[in-house]
């Protein structure tokens, strides 16, 4: 009996070992197939440090950023199972949010618990975050005008209970610093989001060839809205989500539109940027 | 004299210029040492010290060993005194000024009608006047106030005479205003030995508040504002003042807040006194929390919000307590105004609680049930941006019809191409607000503004308005006001 106890010990010991770091704390699938089956686990590694950047322009702004971001922490929640991922099983649940006035995802991945955003300018809006899935009950905003003391409130933010995740808006980002919040994150399981915004071109350079130690590093980009038939103007919006680096996957790329008025949001068909495994194509849906 | 005569009489007479506000600071200094003694201490004229010490003299083991500390440490700063004690501000400021006898002179309870009848009447401070109209007449002592008839002292020589009398009898009563706001709860430490280290510091916060938190649960309140004041040995006071957003009695978050202020103050050559005072209390009813060895169940709004109160306590005593902020939804169609920031700290404070407010004041998160003001009130609404600038940012626009969007706009040093447009969508100023609009803040033409929700060529989206209308000459302005995801 005993030893019988022991071996399971073991066994769980040398499953924690050969397990990555990254999933201790559980994921959080995105439910579009072909990003989840990229990221290791099966989703968003939760309990560790997400990077976010933007593209030429929305650099300065961070917009798209921004909206993933609430598109994320909208299905984020306190109660966290660590070895089985919620799954979005439902169709409203999608990465926009659907439209505004849909009825809020009712799943087991509904988001709950308060969300820290931590921001030098305070140029976030609440019905815009509203339309993206984010309450914006749930947010605290906390304003810092140097980065020095945006990473201290995220990582006070990481320690605190009650919190379910940190969101901060940095320029500069030394190693050491963002290596002491994803182990902030990885001990409390609190997922911390770094948004990276720049204003001076030499400096973006610069910062974006740093290393860190953020588990993934996401960039998002705009592209053309695809015009709805019949109706001139905006049409529905589509983005690029790049998948630029990894821990345990492959980077790559989709092309993702906003979600129609079923709340699905669907890849678009432009996949070809995709380097690296090859997967069949009938595993993509695309939009009707 | 004048001073060319004294100087003329004695050439070797010591000069100095007069400095009455650097008198009347150290004066003000003085009195501020002096709130060691008891919180209600305030400068008396231009040589004065007054202290009410009523409820404070125990704690010095009576009115006597209380006068003789004051004293002695009066004379180790070379300040030369005169103390006395009385029941009321009006007989102690006559016998220390007026009486005869080795300082400090303390009068016996109920004895001031005694003691104040031998002091000649200017030891009612009343204006020059007053006392040479009484001398003229003869009444040269107090005592000889004692048996005139009252309407006919006022008739002749003014109210303030009589006001006076009776306030040095104690039957009107004279209050004292303190420097400072008076606090709620007060606790003291003193030492023998000065103390800087900071460990020490650290040591004597951990005893002060664990000395408040027990009157505090007694009353079942928490500390919204707290003031810890430093004492030094040369006489200068410092202070570490604290503010909670959410009421608080729990020792270790207290402390832990006061710690990363400690080395804010200059201990010099050491600190001889502690005093921890709560100026803002407010109710705190005990809570509820896990049993150990249980897990938490699910978690109950409440205590959500109060698990983070510590967190926003430091943070705001950090970066500023309105650096931390709530987003209030408001019913308003002017974008700016619909979405508001509040500051973590005044939820409490305003008696007019957003509506989503728990029991405490904290705004109590409900998954599932988004504010009804922020997601628009049907799904028709044009959406809206996730970044919005304040202020709007100007752009310089192109376009061909009066009411058309923008077929190129610069911004940023940025030229943007526009290739799909949608709207205007028209948000004009609330006129049923009294304080005026925000829109019309401006000038007086650009009261309304046409929203167009923009995309250029890249893909990017952003919500510009036009401001002002085409009348004339007058040439409408652009403005980029939030950007689109």
């Amino acid at each position: 009996m005993i030893e019988r106890a022991h071996l399971h010990e073991l066994r769980e010991r040398i499953r924690r070992i050969e397990r990555p770091t990254a999933l201790v704390h559980g994921v959080l699938p995105f439910g579009i197939a072909a990003i989840d089956q990229v990221l290791p686990g099966g989703g968003l590694a939760l309990g560790a440090l997400q990077e976010i950047l933007g593209v030429g322009g929305d650099e300065e702004d961070g917009a798209l950023a921004a909206a993933f971001a609430a598109g994320i922490l909208g299905r984020l929640g306190l109660h966290r199972t660590p070895e089985t991922p919620a799954p979005c099983s439902l169709p409203g649940a999608s990465l926009a949010g659907g439209r505004p006035g849909a009825s809020p995802p009712t799943g087991e991945g509904r988001g709950g618990g308060m969300v820290l955003w931590c921001l030098p300018r305070p140029d976030l809006y609440g019905p815009g975050l509203a339309a993206h899935g984010l309450d914006p009950a749930r947010l605290v905003l906390v304003r810092a005008s140097r980065d020095a003391e945006i990473l201290w409130a995220m990582e006070e933010g990481l320690r605190a209970p009650g919190i379910a995740a940190v969101v901060g808006e940095v320029g500069s980002l030394a190693a050491v610093a963002s290596r002491r919040l994803q182990l902030a994150a990885e001990r409390s399981g609190i997922t911390a989001f770094l948004l990276r915004r720049w204003r001076v071109g030499g400096q973006a350079a610069h910062e974006r060839a740093l290393p860190n130690a953020a588990v993934t590093r996401w960039r998002i980009a705009a592209l053309p809205s695809k015009s709805l038939p019949g109706e001139p103007g905006v049409g529905r919006p589509r983005w690029r989500i790049e998948l630029l680096r990894c821990r345990g996957s492959e980077p790559a790329c989709w092309e993702v539109e906003e979600a129609d008025a079923t709340g699905h949001v669907s890849l678009a068909a432009a996949l070809a940027d995709r380097p690296a495994a090859p997967v069949p194509a009938q595993k993509f849906r695309l939009a009707g | 004299m004048p001073l060319a005569d004294a100087l003329s009489f004695l050439p070797s007479l010591a000069t100095a210029a007069a400095e009455p506000a650097e008198d009347a600071a150290a004066l003000r200094r003085l009195a501020e040492w002096c709130s060691r003694y008891s919180p209600w201490t305030a400068p008396d004229g231009t040589d004065g010290v007054r202290i009410e010490i009523t409820g404070s003299a125990h704690l010095w083991g009576g009115e006597e060993a209380l006068a003789a500390e004051l004293m002695a440490r009066l004379d180790r700063r070379h300040v030369a005194t005169r103390i006395a004690i009385a029941d009321t501000l009006g007989a102690a400021w006559a016998t220390a000024h007026f009486a005869e006898g080795k300082s400090p002179i303390i009068l016996p309870p109920e004895g001031c009608r005694a003691a104040l009848a031998p002091l000649p009447v200017e030891a009612l401070r009343l204006d020059p006047a007053a006392t040479q109209g009484l001398r003229r007449v003869g009444l040269k002592r107090v005592g000889d106030l004692y048996a005139m008839p009252r309407a006919a002292l006022v008739r002749r020589f003014g109210e303030s005479v009589a006001r006076r009398l009776d306030q040095a009898l104690d039957d009107l009563p004279e209050p004292l205003s303190p420097l400072g706001e008076a606090p709620i709860r007060r606790v003291r430490l003193s030492f023998a030995e000065p103390i800087a280290d900071p460990a020490d510091l650290l040591r004597a916060t951990e005893r002060l508040v664990a000395d408040l938190v027990p009157r505090l649960a007694g009353e079942g309140s928490g500390a919204r504002l707290l003031d810890l004041v430093f004492h030094r040995v040369d006489g200068r006071v410092e202070r570490i003042r604290l503010g909670t957003a959410r009421p608080s009695r729990d020792p270790r978050h207290l402390v832990a807040l006061f710690k990363e202020r400690l080395d804010t103050v200059d201990p010099g050559l050491g600190f001889e006194d502690v005093i921890l005072a709560a100026f803002a209390v407010e109710p705190l009813p005990p809570e509820q929390i896990g049993l150990p060895g249980h897990p938490a169940g699910p978690h109950p709004i409440g205590n959500e919000a109060s698990g983070i109160a510590p967190l926003l306590d430091r943070l705001g005593n950090r970066l500023g307590l309105a650096a931390v902020s709530w987003l209030d939804p408001r019913a308003s169609y002017i974008p700016e105004r619909a979405s508001v920031r509040v500051p973590v700290g005044e939820t409490l404070a305003s008696s007019v609680a957003p509506a989503k407010a728990g029991a405490q004041g904290q705004p109590a998160p409900r998954p599932g049930s988004l504010d009804p003001r922020f997601r628009g009130d049907d799904e028709t609404r044009p959406p809206r941006p996730i970044r919005l600038f304040e202020p709007p940012e100007p752009v310089e626009a192109f376009w061909l019809l009066p009411d058309d969007p923008p077929f190129r706009f610069t911004w940023r040093r940025r030229r943007h191409r526009v290739t799909r447009a949608d709207g205007p969508e028209r948000i004009a100023d609330e006129w049923w607000r009294p304080e005026g609009s925000g829109t019309g803040s401006r000038e007086s033409g650009d009261a309304i503004r046409d929203y167009y929700r923009v995309e250029d060529e890249e893909g990017r989206r952003f919500w510009l308005f036009r401001s002002g209308f085409h009348v004339g000459d007058y040439k409408p302005r652009w403005f980029v006001h939030g950007v689109f995801s």
